[in-house]
């Protein structure tokens, strides 16, 4: 479905999206919210752009790492070297739209490994009840307050766990039914 | 260290099934951190029980939130027991399925799946909480309908669906009946609401219809009386190392819930649940074997057992006496090692000659001497012959059936022993002892490969019998601690207060 409008107007909103299900996720202890929800507003953003573009693109776009950057000059400070770094990125996706089966090493970030790190997480942020004596998913909080953010504590872990794998799992089954 | 041990039984699967999934791609790190993680699993739930046989009961809140408002793992012998059983049968399925599986279907996530699955029996065992136990049965549903339906083929399908259906409606009563509960009671902790129901406030009538909605429930995941039929239609259809492990175990697992249940809430009104459970515990005896014996298919027939013995585990809640709860308990060990060990001959069977069709095998005794011993052993042992471990299950549950002079359903039970033998040997004969029809036996040979693979299949088999020989040979511990199972089931005041912390 290639479509002019909603090719440009996506392009606007994963930004939207995303910030907006990071919101949620944030706010998701003492407010309606949490990571399920914040998981499923941000794989929205990737779901449009499954839907514009095909499931190969959002692949080439959103979940592949290159491994193999530009070196850091001594006298460049780390935020110009990153800036210079997602240009290097842009413009090799550039070279592989216009010459298809260049082979070059990136690492690919399947669905599959975003499910895994999210159960990790998941699992993990009960754990650190259970090393200090206390039960599973005994909750620890810190004792400064972040602004918007909120208190951190181990249960955030649990959320962002559940919002990976939330968002892994839409994604693989979007790129699993937009293949077919 | 009561959180620890409670929570490796999930924990330590959990983690496996997550590190399975980093290595999707590579199915022989999958392999190995199966076994790695049955391994852990075996030493930490043997450590349970030895625990939960020292100390008693033991409790954990999950979040450290006090009891009738978190969720608590409990573990009382009984469950401990029934933990580390499943894991003596994972370690079988694992050893067997690195070879007798596929390629195919390890790739597409067979190992973390069944991990997960392992850790829904876990949890299924070990919680305190009505809802989650809920959850955990839908953890199992989940999980055996993607092991059932792996691999796509058609006959799969059929059984998967026929399977997934009839476990959701199961699923539905069960929600039914957990709403009903809560609206009667207001709680949903097994300790608090095993304190409510006994006041004198509580409606026993009210309360024993919510009952039947479990019993209705568990009576279909467990494959009692009139709710079996799904069973013999779907268990046969997937590879041999699902359905043992999903024939062995899950059915065990409701009836584990029933038995936990029924004597821990609903034990108000047994004028009207025992007469109730004696006579779909004989049907279900009766009817089970006599299905079993009209079938011609390995896998079929010993499907067709399962249910015939899980009759026997619910005569031993129909009976309600320690003696009987006993025998039960020791029953259902004893079934889960046994079944899975037939299923898994048959496998091994099937392996070398391609079918479970009882017309198409023949003369396996006469090529592996070895496996016939192996599958004798098993197969009396559910039949219940003296030296094996069948035996000292149907021995505890006649004799508690004869201390309170139910003879029907004690006759019925010996009747249906009788039948069972029939099966075996109807196995036996056609499988082991019999001339395989067209070939001459000593003409086909297998490739080097295949002998070495086969031998491998034997490894499970031999593991899984020497359980099934100690328990049998050396039965004394394993009644006896049977036996405080029972007690402690009986004493829902130890459980209560174990949970309550009063």
């Amino acid at each position: 479905m290639k479509t002019l409008i909603l090719s440009v107007a996506i392009k606007l909103l994963i930004p939207v999206f995303i910030v907006f299900s990071l919101y949620t996720l944030f706010r998701g202890h003492n407010h309606p919210g949490g990571g399920f929800i914040g998981g499923l507003i941000g794989a929205i953003a990737f779901v449009f752009h499954t839907m514009t573009h095909g499931p190969q693109q959002t692949v080439d776009t959103f979940l592949k790492v290159n491994l193999y950057g530009y070196p850091r000059q001594p006298n460049q400070s780390r935020s110009l070297y990153l800036m210079r770094m997602m240009r290097v990125n842009v413009w090799r996706r550039r070279r592989k739209a216009r010459q298809p089966n260049l082979n070059e090493k990136m690492i690919r970030l399947e669905p599959i490994y975003i499910i895994a790190t999210g159960l990790l997480l998941a699992a993990s942020s009960g754990v650190v009840g259970l090393m200090f004596g206390h039960p599973y998913m005994h909750a620890f909080w810190a004792d400064f307050y972040i602004p918007i953010l909120g208190k951190p504590g181990t249960p955030i872990l649990f959320d962002i766990g559940v919002y990976l794998l939330v968002i892994g799992v839409v994604l693989k089954i979007t790129f699993v039914m937009s293949e077919e | 260290m009561n959180h620890l041990l409670l929570l490796l039984p999930l924990l330590i699967p959990l983690y496996g099934a997550i590190l399975c999934l980093f290595f999707w791609r590579l199915v022989r790190v999958q392999q190995y951190i199966g076994v790695a993680v049955q391994m852990g699993l075996l030493a930490s739930n043997f450590m349970l029980l030895l625990y939960v046989n020292q100390t008693g009961i033991i409790t954990t809140q999950l979040g450290s939130w006090p009891a009738p408002f978190g969720i608590t793992l409990v573990a009382d012998l009984f469950s401990s027991l029934m933990v580390l059983v499943s894991a003596v049968v994972g370690m079988a399925i694992y050893l067997f399925s690195i070879k007798g599986l596929d390629k195919a279907r390890q790739t597409f996530g067979y190992y973390p799946v069944l991990l997960i699955l392992q850790m829904g029996v876990a949890g299924a065992c070990l919680t305190g909480d009505l809802f989650n136990l809920f959850v955990w049965f839908e953890v199992l549903l989940i999980c055996s309908f993607v092991l059932i339906a792996l691999g796509g083929s058609k006959p799969q399908l059929e059984g998967a669906i026929k399977y997934v259906t009839i476990n959701f409606l199961a699923s539905g009563f069960l929600l039914t009946g957990i709403g009903v509960v809560y609206g009667i009671v207001g709680t949903l902790n097994l300790a608090e609401l095993a304190v409510l129901v006994r006041t004198p406030v509580a409606h026993p009538a009210l309360i024993t219809m919510a009952g039947m909605f479990f019993l209705i429930a568990f009576g279909i995941k467990s494959a009692i009386f009139p709710m079996f039929f799904w069973l013999p239609a779907s268990y046969h259809t997937p590879p041999i190392a699902v359905s043992a492990f999903i024939a062995g175990l899950l059915t065990k697992v409701g009836m584990y819930a029933l038995i936990r249940l029924f004597t821990l809430v609903f034990v108000l009104d047994q004028e009207l649940t025992i007469p109730l459970f004696t006579v779909l515990a004989g049907f279900t005896m009766v009817i089970g074997v006599l299905g079993a014996a009209s079938q011609n298919d390995f896998r079929k027939i010993l499907s067709f057992h399962i249910v015939s013995q899980i009759g026997y585990m619910l005569m031993g809640l129909a009976l309600f006496t320690p003696l009987a709860l006993a025998g039960s308990i020791y029953f259902i060990i004893h079934n889960i090692l046994v079944k899975t060990n037939l299923f898994l001959i048959s496998g091994v069977v099937a392996h070398r000659r391609g079918s479970f069709a009882l017309k198409k095998l023949g003369s396996v005794y006469l090529q592996h001497p070895v496996l016939s011993l192996l599958f004798f052993i098993s197969a009396f042992s559910l039949a219940g012959i003296p030296p094996f471990s069948g035996f000292w299950g149907k021995f505890m549950l006649a004799k508690a059936g004869f201390e309170i002079d139910s003879f029907a359903i004690v006759f019925t039970s010996l009747a249906v022993s009788l039948i069972t033998i029939f099966s075996m040997t109807k196995i036996w004969n056609e499988v082991f002892w019999k001339r395989k029809p067209d070939t001459d036996p000593m003409l086909d040979v297998m490739s080097e490969a295949d002998q070495r693979v086969n031998r491998f299949l034997h490894v499970p088999v031999i593991f899984l019998v020497v359980f099934i020989l100690f328990i049998g040979l050396y039965a004394e511990p394993v009644i006896t601690m049977a036996q405080l199972a029972a007690e402690q089931l009986l004493n829902s005041e130890l459980y209560i207060n174990a949970v309550l912390k009063r």
